[in-house]
């Protein structure tokens, strides 16, 4: 028998407010438990807006300690609660100043495991991410959950191909990509980039969007958020491009020995060539 | 019936015209092309031909410019090749009393059609000819166009179903087609069914392979408005040229954006899809495992899963759609007649379908703020071939709840065991028998008194519904308690009963209740 991970993901739209944000997130993985999930993944920076379509200073006051703030100890009791590994993509605050833009992986007994920091920071119109965060400097770590190796690649990090490979030789089974992006311009991407990376590192992808459009700007949050196997397969159904929704999937990791039996490309990968890669 | 164009003239069919055959021609080049489509037929004798040309082009010529020059004989077959020209023929005579070695070598080498001609005519009759041909085969694809159109707006127009476009676009097209949303869900179908079957039997993995070509038959048209795209119509399979092909698809995808903005928001293609699909369920009319296909293709998964047929009264397929996405629920929603929506979940076989029932049902009520709403639901089945059954029992079970006193309290799932002898009276409500002894115990109110009948029947039936709470009744009723001990009296004289007695009173309540059943 193999084994099956009961994976999920949850969209959503801004609420208006941080504390019902944070609910309306208790209530979905309370659904997710109940139909027996194992693993969940919320969105970007899940409990506020998308404020990086303005540049002001006040949304500082989203940041918090990871993992010595009130929101990962709330989580995790939830998670030991539902017996159920949980990725908080939020704001960190290392120290006044010094902010991320973090995921913080949570065991299903309610252990905090450790942090992904993103290292690509975007700064383009209606994404004005270098305002708010330093590019992340943790590495690339994959978590040894109680169901699986977790990896978490943020948003725009995932248009860098060598994240996605590092995670996959640190035996990452599944990488989430928790996201916030804009109908204009990045929908014909959405689902091109995530199954290719998923084919090239050989693993499943869980890749979560918003939706809405929020009173800051005028980005509509097209969710669509999927899980896509080894193969570029989506995993059942994509979701809404407008509406609330909780995704659960069942990843069956005898897919991936499959396709990697097939297709050895971590043993055929060359890093002897990559030199100029890595030049700074 | 499939419509279908004259196809594209190839060289090969030029060949083989009358007027052709007279000339007496042989292929001395490139045999392996002449499936080529001509495009075009020009006369030229310019040794620098090729610039004129843009592809496609039959180029006639004598060759009198390029006797005795063999590397502009070269370079002539050369140049054609490279403005993509589709073959060249060559009148034997004055010039080239026989095939020119230099050129037959050329052009076998970049595989052009070389053919000349032992007993030359003027080339005029030529491309009389073959124009003539290639015109009427365009004047006919905008002919076919525009009676396409025509037809198609005609129905759009006179309000027809989307069904009704789709069967008249498969008429013309031939062969089996599908339209889907942008996840690849079949949201209708058209063709004959065996044919249609085939292609949703595998269609997960057949839409996301074919197509990428369009020469295997396999032609799509993107629908899309207003900037956004929302789905696709796929022929699948056209036997006729691809050129045809994707005039139809076109023409059809027109169409139905068409008639999707004119058509408002009421019930969108995915609703009409999933009532289609369950309102076929129910009837019994098509086989359940005949649907297997078009449920799967419909987003349903259904390999090793518990289907639970629901059936929920006085509420939109909406916010059940809501609700279903919210918690994650696989499930087709859609309204299976006034007011009742049927909802077919599907479930891993190690999920707890009671829980997760009650789980949809208590988030309804919260979600929806509608707090009586009241979830009827069968007992789970484990195969496809039991869902039409389960439909029927939630169906029941939701009717059967509907007679229900209003303003008591149920609980949020219902299921055939918790409507008790309500149940057995709505199997049994067309029994003579059954309708006769409503008839006889409830003759005193059902006599044509306006004041019976709207009064005391409701306080009735309020009555015998709270086990003959006396307090509760007068409550429901916001009438005074010897405002009520009145009207019972009445009821009581009316029907010459005494409702202290457990076997009266248990009595009247059946018969109100294949009453009610009847009414219902």
């Amino acid at each position: 028998m193999s084994r099956v991970i009961r994976a999920a993901i949850f969209q959503t739209a801004w609420t208006g407010d941080k504390e019902s944000m944070i609910q309306v997130h208790e209530q979905a993985a309370r659904d997710a438990a109940a139909q027996g999930a194992q693993v969940m993944c919320f969105q970007e920076l899940f409990y506020g807006p998308y404020f990086c379509q303005v540049q002001d200073k006040a949304f500082y006051e989203y940041a918090e300690a990871v993992p010595d703030g009130p929101i990962v100890r709330r989580f995790q009791a939830l998670a030991r609660e539902l017996n159920l590994v949980l990725v908080l993509p939020m704001y960190e605050e290392e120290q006044p100043g010094v902010l991320y833009n973090t995921a913080a992986v949570i065991d299903a007994d309610g252990t905090y495991l450790g942090k992904y920091r993103k290292h690509h920071i975007p700064q383009v119109p209606g994404f004005w991410e270098k305002f708010y965060f330093r590019p992340g400097n943790a590495g690339w770590p994959v978590f040894d959950t109680a169901v699986g190796k977790i990896g978490v690649y943020i948003c725009y990090d995932r248009h860098f191909p060598e994240g996605w490979r590092a995670l996959g030789l640190g035996g990452a089974e599944i990488v989430f990509n928790p996201s916030a992006t804009s109908r204009g311009l990045s929908r014909y991407l959405w689902q091109l980039e995530q199954p290719a990376s998923a084919v090239a590192n050989e693993y499943f992808i869980g890749a979560i969007n918003r939706v809405g459009v929020e009173d800051l700007g005028d980005n509509d949050f097209y969710g669509t958020s999927y899980f896509v196997d080894p193969e570029a397969q989506f995993v059942g159904e994509v979701a809404s491009d407008k509406e609330t929704e909780l995704v659960v999937r069942d990843l069956d990791m005898a897919k991936l020995r499959e396709v990697r039996d097939r297709w050895q490309f971590f043993r055929d990968r060359r890093p002897d060539a990559y030199g100029p890669l890595t030049a700074p | 019936m499939s419509t279908a164009l004259e196809p594209a003239l190839s060289v090969r069919q030029v060949l083989t015209l009358d007027r052709v055959l007279a000339g007496e021609p042989e292929v001395v080049a490139g045999a392996g092309q002449l499936d080529r489509p001509v495009r075009w037929v020009h006369v030229a004798e310019a040794p620098d031909v090729g610039v004129m040309l843009t592809g496609g082009e039959m180029v006639l010529t004598t060759g009198v410019l390029l006797a005795g020059d063999e590397e502009a004989q070269a370079e002539y077959i050369r140049s054609l090749h490279r403005a993509e020209a589709a073959a060249v023929v060559l009148g034997l005579g004055r010039a080239f009393p026989t095939p020119p070695d230099v050129m037959r070598r050329a052009a076998d080498r970049c595989g052009l059609p070389m053919v000349v001609l032992h007993r030359p005519f003027p080339f005029a009759e030529l491309t009389e000819e073959v124009q003539s041909r290639l015109v009427r085969r365009k004047f006919a694809a905008v002919s076919l166009s525009e009676s396409v159109r025509t037809a198609l707006t005609g129905l759009i127009t006179a309000g027809a179903p989307l069904q009704r476009l789709l069967d008249e676009i498969a008429h013309h097209a031939g062969c089996p087609l599908v339209v889907t949303n942008l996840a690849h869900r079949v949201l209708a179908t058209a063709g004959e069914r065996p044919a249609v079957d085939d292609v949703l039997r595998d269609w997960e993995r057949i839409s996301r392979q074919a197509g990428g070509t369009e020469g295997d038959g396999w032609i799509r048209a993107e629908l899309g408005g207003r900037g956004e795209r929302w789905g696709r119509i796929v022929l699948c399979g056209y036997r006729g040229d691809t050129a045809t092909g994707r005039l139809l698809a076109d023409r059809a995808a027109e169409a139905l954006v068409l008639h999707r903005m004119l058509g408002g928001t009421a019930h969108s293609w995915e609703e009409q899809s999933a009532q289609s699909l369950l309102t076929d369920l129910v009837s019994g009319v098509v086989p359940a495992r005949q649907l297997l296909p078009r449920a799967r293709a419909a987003g349903l998964p259904v390999n090793r899963r518990t289907f639970v047929p629901l059936v929920v009264r006085d509420i939109d397929p909406a916010p059940l759609d809501r609700v279903l996405r919210m918690l994650g629920l696989s499930g087709l929603v859609a309204e299976l007649a006034e007011g009742a929506t049927a909802v077919l979940l599907s479930l891993a076989r190690d999920q707890d379908a009671q829980a997760l029932t009650a789980h949809f049902a208590t988030r309804l009520r919260s979600e929806s703020g509608a707090r009586r709403t009241v979830v009827a639901a069968a007992e789970p089945r484990i195969t496809f071939e039991e869902v039409p059954a389960g439909l029927r029992e939630a169906q029941h079970v939701a009717d059967a709840v509907a007679q229900s006193a209003t303003g008591l309290d149920l609980p949020a799932v219902v299921r055939l065991r918790d409507v008790h002898l309500r149940g057995l009276i709505r199997l049994l409500r067309d029994d003579p028998h059954v309708q006769a002894f409503a008839e006889r115990e409830l003759d005193g109110l059902l006599c044509g008194d306006r004041h019976a009948e709207q009064d005391l029947l409701p306080v009735l039936r309020t009555y015998l519904a709270t086990g003959r709470n006396k307090s509760h009744t007068a409550q429901l009723h916001h009438v005074s308690r010897p405002a009520l001990y009145r009207r019972l009296e009445a009821i009581e004289a009316r029907l010459g009963v005494d409702l202290d007695d457990f076997e009266q009173a248990a009595s009247v309540h059946i018969a109100l209740l294949a009453h009610d059943a009847q009414q219902g």
